[in-house]
Formats: structure tokens, sequence, C-alpha cells
């Protein structure tokens, strides 16, 4: 997909297709992701997924910037705590992440559009689970294109 | 003897025996009192202290002139030593660099370093936080839904110009290179639109995580009124909460983030 279209406003034409972009490590959760293809498990096509080496890796302005370019969720994905590829990414992550996303929540990006797993090289079949719920949910939460805070618009 | 004769009296003693080549205080200047630097002793009887100034002197330490300085005194009510504790604590000043002449109201706490300033800080000021007022302010934003936060915060970050001043009024704020002044990649638009103003000030606010310490200058500097401490108070009470971490009373403190416990909360974690 080319970067005009993924940002094309999700609600051009018929129901409302949620886009959630999904930031994950390298290890476990892109090998989840691997896994579930391999697998041929079926998981709805609603998710962009953002390979990075680990969640340690994952700053809060790749979330901001996914909000941004029009990301109705975000999901940030990596490995179980202890399985971390170098140690201790994943919970230098965590701590991060529970700070960051009760700002987020304060300021308008509550719960129902950022989530967070662990999920590991072995859960593929966890990894289509939770794309589906995830996509269910955000379908069920609607386009977040007007109440988005962190949206990009061009006119004010 | 007044809070502003002590000073003056060991700002000139400082002065006098080298243990300061610079005092960092106030001025008057009509109503205000604005920051002023003094070097010689003949200056000091222009030194002055406001009790309700929300200036926070400690973020002078970041310009090179003044660490060329070192070490001098400084002019600290104890958000401030709050914030000196923080800039030890990140290895930005040490034992040596800053001598603290400590007030806070009426009552003088004479001339303390930065192991002082702690002791004073956790035996006097335990309870020192965010205003009751902001506390009561997050409380009711947090009650509200997600539309009418966003609502309420497009509102008031649509008045940010993209000054940064509240910026350059913290101490805290010393990166060289900030941020928002990258371009390669643009990470924070700096267009004063509605996108680039909200990245920049919760980019801002968590930057501050575990760091800031409720002195209030960031939001007496912005000429816009946004009210910051609420962003502040909100990252800095989930700060103690979910970390359990007493910023800026211990200069030896381990950073809130940039370290980890295996204990960490995870209950939102899928």
């Amino acid at each position: 997909m080319t970067q005009a279209q993924a940002e094309q406003p999700a609600t051009t034409e018929g129901p409302f297709e949620p886009r959630i972009v999904a930031f994950v490590c390298n290890w476990c959760t892109y090998a989840g992701a691997d896994l579930a293809g391999t697998s041929r498990l079926q998981y709805a096509p609603n998710v962009r997924i953002v390979k990075l080496p680990c969640t340690g890796r994952i700053d809060p302005l790749f979330i901001l910037k996914a909000f941004e370019g029009g990301a109705d969720a975000v999901l940030v994905s990596g490995c179980h705590p202890g399985d971390c590829h170098y140690t201790s990414g994943n919970y230098h992550a965590r701590r991060r992440w529970t700070l960051f996303r009760k700002l987020l929540a304060f300021t308008g990006i509550d719960e129902n559009r950022l989530f967070f797993s662990w999920v590991s090289a072995a859960e593929g079949q966890k990894f289509a689970d939770l794309i589906n719920d995830l996509t269910e949910k955000v379908r069920a939460a609607g386009p977040f294109e007007a109440a988005n805070p962190a949206r990009r618009r061009i006119c004010p | 003897m007044s809070v502003t004769e002590s000073l003056r009296a060991d700002a000139a003693a400082l002065l006098a025996d080298g243990r300061a080549k610079m005092i960092l205080g106030f001025r008057r200047r009509g109503e205000a009192c604005i920051p002023a630097f003094f070097t010689a002793a003949e200056q000091l009887d222009q030194l002055d202290y406001d009790a309700d100034s929300k200036v926070n002197l400690a973020a002078y330490l970041r310009k090179a002139e003044v660490r060329e300085c070192f070490p001098f005194g400084l002019v600290a009510r104890p958000a401030v030593m709050r914030s000196l504790l923080v800039l030890a604590a990140e290895n930005q000043i040490t034992n040596d660099d800053v001598r603290i002449l400590g007030v806070d109201g009426d009552t003088y706490h004479g001339v303390l370093d930065l192991n002082a300033a702690g002791e004073l800080l956790r035996a006097k000021y335990g309870g020192l936080g965010f205003d009751e007022d902001d506390l009561r302010r997050v409380a009711e934003i947090e009650a509200m839904t997600p539309e009418q936060r966003a609502a309420f915060w497009r509102e008031q970050l649509a008045k940010c110009t993209r000054c940064y001043a509240c910026r350059a009024a913290c101490p805290a704020c010393y990166c060289e290179r900030c941020i928002v002044e990258r371009n390669t990649p643009q990470w924070i638009s700096t267009a004063a639109r509605d996108h680039g103003n909200y990245a920049w000030n919760v980019i801002r606010a968590f930057h501050l995580a575990g760091r800031c310490t409720a002195c209030g200058a960031c939001e007496a500097a912005c000429p816009q009124g946004i009210p910051l401490m609420l962003l502040n108070a909100e990252v800095g009470t989930t700060v103690e909460a979910e970390v359990g971490a007493k910023v800026g009373y211990d200069p030896q403190a381990e950073p809130v983030i940039g370290t980890w416990n295996e204990n960490d909360k995870e209950d939102y974690i899928l």
C-alpha cells in the first residue's frame, strides 16, 4: 500500500473499515504474526504492521504519528516479560506505556483507541484472535477521524 | 532579620569567600521581582525576593554562560530545590557547583548543599506536590467522556503559538536539541495548528514524567494561559501512583523512565 492510499480517509465509501497500526517487535510479535500467516490463520485485514527491533524502540512519538496520520487505533505488542531478546527492552517499554497511555487518555485518546499486548513467537493463534477482537472493538467504537485530537488537519 | 536581609548577608558571604562566583536571585523592577545575576558585593543591595514568584531559577543552569560561573549561589524555594535535586540525579550538576539559598515564604533556611536540601525537603516538605485546585480540575477532566476531554484540550491547545516559553522556563527541559527542532524526520509539526500543538504539548508533558517538580514555572510563563499544570499533574500523579516515585527528594534517585521493576503494573496489557 502506498502512502497516498494509506492516508485516504477511512470513510470514503462503503461501511467503516477500521485502520489499526500495530507496532510490533521483531522477535516475538512479528514472529507470532508470521506464524499466524504460515499457519494460514484468517484474521482481519485491518491491521498495518510496523516491525521494530524491540518494544523498547517504540517511541511514544510513533504512536502520536500514527494517530496524526489517521489511525483509528494503535496496537503496541512485544515479547512477554522475561522473554525480551535484549533482556529488558519490554520492561522499559511497559513502564513508558503505563505513563503514556494515561496522558493520552487524559487528552482524548482513550483506551478504545490504544492497545498493548504481549504476543510470543509461538502465539500465532493469539495474534489472529487479538487482531479480530481489536478490529471488532474499533468497528464498534466507530471512526476516530472527527474526535481524534492528534489528527493532522490542513484547514483548522 | 527579614528574609531579604538574610539572603543579602549570606550572598555577600558566599561571594566574599569564593564559595560562589555568582549569585542567581531576584531584583525588584516596579511591582515585580525579576531574575537577576550578582557578581559583586556592592550589587547585593538590589537582591530581593518575592514569595509569590513562580520563576524557577534552576532553568538558567543549562546556559553555557551560567555554567562557566560555577560554583554559584541560587535563591531557591522548595519546588526549585526539588528541581535542583532532579538535575543532580540526572548528573547535570554536582554538589560543588551550587550553593542553595533556601527560602520559603517568610522562612529562611540558610545556605544548603544538595544533600542538606534533600534532608530539609524530606523532613519538612514531604507533602509537596501539585496544587489542590489543579488536582481537582484533573479529576473533573478525567470524569469526562473521551470526546469531551479531546474538545477541552482542543480548545485549550488551539491557543498555543508555539513560542516554547514553557520549555524555556523549565529547568528539566535542557536537551541541547529539542525533538521539536529536529526535522529529519520531523516528528512534531512546527505549524501552530491543532495536530502540532497537540503533539508538542503532550510530548513536552511526557518528557517531564518523573522529572516535573510542580514548580509552576511553565504555566506562569505561558503567554496564552494554557493550563499546562493540568497535563503535568496528570503525569505526575500517575508517576506517584504507578511507580511510587517521589520526584526531587533524593539527589541520587534513579530515573523513573529508564529504569523498571519486574512488578510494574501491566493489567492493561492484553
